[in-house]
Formats: structure tokens, C-alpha cells, sequence
């Protein structure tokens, strides 16, 4: 299955190199927002006022704007970017966090993936260690991992982006260390997403596609390194595929009648913005229908896996207090409110 | 023979492994290709150079004669066993960096004020190393990964070490027990990391991670058998 021959076609130099160029690139398109510091860290470009609580992340390369786009006033303050599709080294973490505290302490956003939770572990002992004021949330919400119970077998997909801009509002409102780990784990335990591939990326370090699928296959439940769903299928329509995807997350996470959801449609890299529209107004129809509360929605590239083609689809059950977190103002590269 | 373990003899092990795992880092990558995302390979060659960095004393920032041409005093086992520790858990290549680094960190702590480790404090040491992998992983020997050479080289280690074997003897028993470890993973079915993903598929090929681990016991054994 690995190994498969498919010609690379990249826009790359020396692949040893990939990642300290995109990042010196990234910060060049973004001189005001953000800025590298210490050992390639993303960071604000104008730190956040003292006495507030830092947020920060950490996870491979690769998927871009993921997660280092998300730096910024009102989210991230630091990220910490780790070669293509792995986990950075503790050391680098630990700097992040240590950079991120402003006095308030650190609200540190981990996606369950097995390499990133590893490093965390890592650093949350050197930090209880150090007695530094840390606070982790782990994000676990790829419904096709596993059962809901089974929060470990579940890995965190572009379910981290709301609750960073979640975390990242309560913070720059001033709220306490436990206040917005308190909003961030709401978020977090109220969510779920599934993801569905067409076509398989390639690892831009290795040239090998990350999985494969016939000309004429989808599978829905799909990792984003190609961890495997519940099998491929014949491809179907965009109503259809809404209809299959928004079925089983409503059911995972029990959603009822009057409840309100934000709803995020997440290109994997190769899905057109054209085919995500049709897909959420399908699934924008079949909440109505259910008299379920579209509160909020977003459709975008957040979390990509290079040329991937496929989407994940994310709903979170909001609160009027996550309501108003998701609205608070932001200025990150790749996501504004004002 | 090396009946016991030094901070020269520490150092040689260090250097065997980095020996070992450059000469065979392109067979891993190769494995990792098969069942991973092949960067295990270039994953470990980053780590190896962060080692063989760590292990040269330099003057540290205190108090230190400026040009470094002042004499000063080498690091102590745990000192020398923890920087190196930390220096790969910076390697940035997943899980490899914090499995491999905890191993020598939690020697570190095993080693503890000792200076000199005969066979029986060797093993003391490789112990605390893998209980303070375990804190981190728990995939157990079966689950195709590292644990499936680490687990059977640090009792054989033991093992060595009780039959009153010398330091030495007994790290050359440790890295025949990890070889033969490693090479029994190409018959399991990986249940950890992204091989998992795999499942049936990944049988027939030896897992990267043991591959590794057996190439650094290999290396701790013929650095220490070296003669100096």
C-alpha cells in the first residue's frame, strides 16, 4: 500500500529544508501579525498585554495554514511547528510556554495525535517540575476513531481551530487560567468531526502518497495522515455525502431540537471552495429540517493535508458564552473578526 | 574486558551508537517507507548528531576562562546522560525524539551520584530508563515498536549482570537480545503509531523503531568492546 509510485509534483528546494523555509516565508507575508522567535517559534508579532493568559500549540508541518496561521490577537500567542506531519521536540514546547506566560499562566492546546501527546507529556512533567502555571487541553473529536467514551482513540482535527479562537477570546478578555480552560474544554467536549478523502496527498519529505484510493473511491472517516476510516466507497453526491457525514456527528454527539451549532467545513487542499459550498448549504437545509440552530458556520481551508482532496466537516454545541467567544474580535493571518 | 562504566567508557557507547545508527540509517528509512512515513531514518540521523554534540565538554557559560582554553571539570554520569537526553527529545521527528531522549534521561536518574557502574548498576540504570519510557508509551512487547527490542535487551542486561558478568559481556548480551528482538517484529502486526494504520499490512517488515533501538545496543556494545 505504501510506496506507491506517484510523480511528486511540488514547489519545493531541499526537502532537509522544507520547513525552516516555509516558515521564514510565512512570517514575510505576515510582517504585523506575526514574527519567528527563539528556535523557529511563531509568535505575535506584538506580544500580548502582561497579566493575560498566553495560548499556545504545537503540531507538524504540513497542514498549512494549520495551526501556525492562527497566531495572532485573539488566538494563538505562540505555535510551535514541528517537521512535516511530527510532533516538535519538548525543548521547543517548553520554550513556547515559557515565552507565552505573561503572569497569568498558559492555556496549551494539544491535538490527540500520538507523537504531539507524547511531547506534551514531556513537557507538562518539566513544567510541574519547574512550577510554571500551565494549564492542557487535549482536543479529541474525529468521531471515526472510536467511541465517544474511548476519548484516546479519537485524534483532533480542525476541531482545534474553534476552540483556539474560543481559548484565545477568553484569554484577550482577561479571564482567569481556569475560566478559559474551562470555555476551551466546553468547546472541546462539545464537539465532533468527521472527515472524508477522495484523493490521497503525498508526503512532501518522502514523495510517498499517504494512502490510496481507486479513481473512483471515497472513504469517509479518514485520517489526515491517511489513518484508515470505515472503508472506501463508491464516490457519492455532494447532498449525499452531507447527508451521510452530518447524520452520523448529530447522532455522535446528541444533538436536539433547538440546540445551536457552529458548523466548519475544512478543504483538506485540493477540494474546491466551489464543492464546500454546495456541501454546507446541503447541510445547512438538513439542520433547518431538524429544527436545529445553524448559529454559526465557516468554510474554509483551516487544516490542510497537502494536495489531499476530501474535507472534514466540524460541529460544535454552542453556549450564548461560546456564542460570544466565537464573535470576539481576532487578527490572525488566516482568520479575522472584527 | 570492561568490567565497569566510566565516563569515558559512557562516552564510548554514545559514539558506537552514533556510528551505528549513520551507518544504518538508510535501511531504516527504508523499513519506515514500508509501514510509516519513511523519515525514520533522517529522524534518527538528526538525533545522532545532536549526541555526538552533546558529548564533547565545552566550557559552560560560568565562570569559564573566555578563550576555553582553562582545564575544567568533564560532567558527571547523570549530568552528561541527562543533557544528551534532552538534547534528542529536541530532534522534532515525532515520537521517536521523547522515546529515545526519556530512555537516557531516565538513566540519568538511575545512575544517580555514581561515577563508575559495574554490570549490576548498568542494569539499574537501563531499568529506570525504560520505566521512564513507559511513563510515555505504552505499547508492550508484541505491539511492534521500540519496546520489542528495549524490553528483552534490558533483561538480558539483568540477566548478565546477575550471573556476575562484567559490564561489558553483559551490554554485548543486551544488543544480541535487541537484534534478536527487532528482527522478530517483521512476524507481528503493529498495534502502535502510524503503522497501526496498516494493521495486517504491516506484517513482514521489521519495525523501524526496534530496527533503531537494536542498532544503538549494537552500538553501545562495540563502542565499549573498542579499543581506546
Amino acid at each position: 500500500m505504501r510506496g506507491i509510485a506517484m510523480a511528486m509534483k511540488k514547489f519545493i528546494n531541499k526537502r532537509e529544508d522544507l520547513v525552516k523555509e516555509l516558515l521564514e516565508g510565512y512570517a514575510l507575508a505576515f510582517p504585523r501579525k506575526v514574527r519567528l522567535a527563539g528556535s523557529n517559534l511563531v509568535v505575535r508579532a506584538r506580544p500580548k498585554a502582561a497579566g493575560k493568559v498566553g495560548v499556545v500549540t504545537l503540531g507538524g508541518s504540513g497542514h498549512e495554514p494549520a495551526l501556525s496561521g492562527f497566531v495572532g490577537e485573539g488566538m494563538l500567542d505562540v505555535s510551535v511547528p514541528g517537521e512535516i506531519f511530527a510532533a516538535p521536540g519538548p525543548p521547543r514546547v517548553f520554550e513556547a510556554l515559557k515565552t507565552a506566560d505573561r503572569g497569568a499562566g498558559v492555556l496549551f492546546i494539544v491535538l490527540n495525535h500520538a507523537g504531539d501527546v507524547m511531547a506534551a507529556k514531556v513537557v507538562m512533567e518539566m513544567v510541574k517540575k519547574q512550577g510554571l502555571n500551565v494549564k492542557m487541553v487535549l482536543t479529541h473529536e474525529d468521531i471515526a476513531g472510536g467511541p465517544r467514551d474511548k476519548p484516546d482513540s479519537r485524534r483532533g482535527l480542525v476541531g482545534c481551530v474553534p476552540v483556539m479562537k474560543i481559548a484565545g477570546a477568553a484569554a484577550e478578555a482577561g479571564r482567569p487560567l481556569d475560566e478559559c480552560l474551562a470555555a476551551a474544554e466546553r468547546a472541546s467536549e462539545n464537539m465532533a468531526t468527521l472527515a472524508v478523502a477522495m484523493s490521497p496527498a503525498t508526503h512532501p519529505s518522502t514523495g510517498q502518497a499517504l494512502f490510496a484510493l481507486a479513481d473512483d473511491e471515497m472513504e469517509i472517516g479518514l485520517g489526515q495522515h491517511g489513518e484508515p476510516g470505515t472503508g472506501s466507497m463508491k464516490i457519492k453526491t455532494a447532498d449525499e455525502t452531507a447527508d451521510a457525514m452530518l447524520g452520523r456527528l448529530l447522532a455522535d454527539l446528541r444533538v436536539n431540537r433547538g440546540e445551536q451549532l457552529l458548523v466548519l467545513l475544512n478543504g483538506a487542499g485540493a477540494t474546491t471552495l466551489m464543492e464546500l459550498f454546495v456541501v454546507y448549504r446541503r447541510a445547512a437545509r438538513v439542520l433547518k429540517e431538524k429544527g436545529i440552530v445553524l448559529a454559526r458556520g465557516a468554510v474554509d481551508e483551516f487544516l490542510t493535508v497537502q494536495e489531499m482532496a476530501g474535507f472534514q466537516m466540524c460541529i460544535v454545541r454552542m453556549d450564548d458564552d461560546l456564542l460570544k467567544l466565537w464573535d470576539a474580535p481576532c487578527d490572525t493571518p488566516y482568520l479575522v473578526v472584527r | 574486558m570492561t568490567e565497569t562504566i566510566g565516563r569515558d567508557e559512557l562516552v564510548r557507547m554514545l559514539r558506537g551508537a552514533v556510528e551505528k545508527v549513520r551507518a544504518g540509517h538508510e535501511g531504516l528509512s527504508r523499513l519506515d517507507s514500508a509501514i510509516g512515513d519513511g523519515d525514520h531514518g533522517t529522524t534518527m540521523l538528526r538525533a545522532m548528531g545532536l549526541v555526538e554534540k552533546t558529548i564533547v565538554e565545552r566550557p559552560s557559560a560560568q565562570g569559564r576562562d573566555r578563550q576555553g582554553a582553562a582545564p575544567f571539570p568533564p560532567r558527571p554520569l547523570r549530568a552528561l546522560l541527562n543533557d544528551v537526553g534532552w538534547a534528542v527529545m529536541g530532534v522534532d521527528g515525532g515520537a521517536a525524539g521523547p522515546l529515545l531522549g526519556s530512555l537516557l534521561m531516565g538513566m540519568a536518574e538511575g545512575v544517580g551520584e555514581r561515577q563508575e557502574l559495574d554490570a549490576a548498576a548498568l542494569a539499574d540504570a537501563f531499568e529506570a530508563g525504560l520505566a521512564s519510557v513507559r511513563r510515555y508509551s505504552q505499547a508492550q512487547v508484541g505491539d511492534k515498536t521500540m519496546m520489542d527490542a528495549l524490553v528483552p535487551a534490558v533483561e538480558a542486561l539483568r540477566a548478565a549482570a546477575g550471573a556476575g558478568q562484567g559490564a561489558a559481556a553483559a551490554l554485548a548480551a543486551a544488543a544480541l537480545s535487541a537484534e534478536k528482538g527487532a528482527a522478530a517484529t517483521a512476524d507481528m502486526c503493529a498495534r502502535f503509531g502510524r503503522a497501526r494504520n496498516l494493521g495486517e499490512r504491516s506484517r513482514g517488515f521489521a519495525d523501524p523503531g526496534a530496527t533503531s533501538m537494536a542498532l544503538i545496543f549494537r552500538g553501545f556494545a562495540d563502542g565499549l568492546a573498542a579499543a581506546r
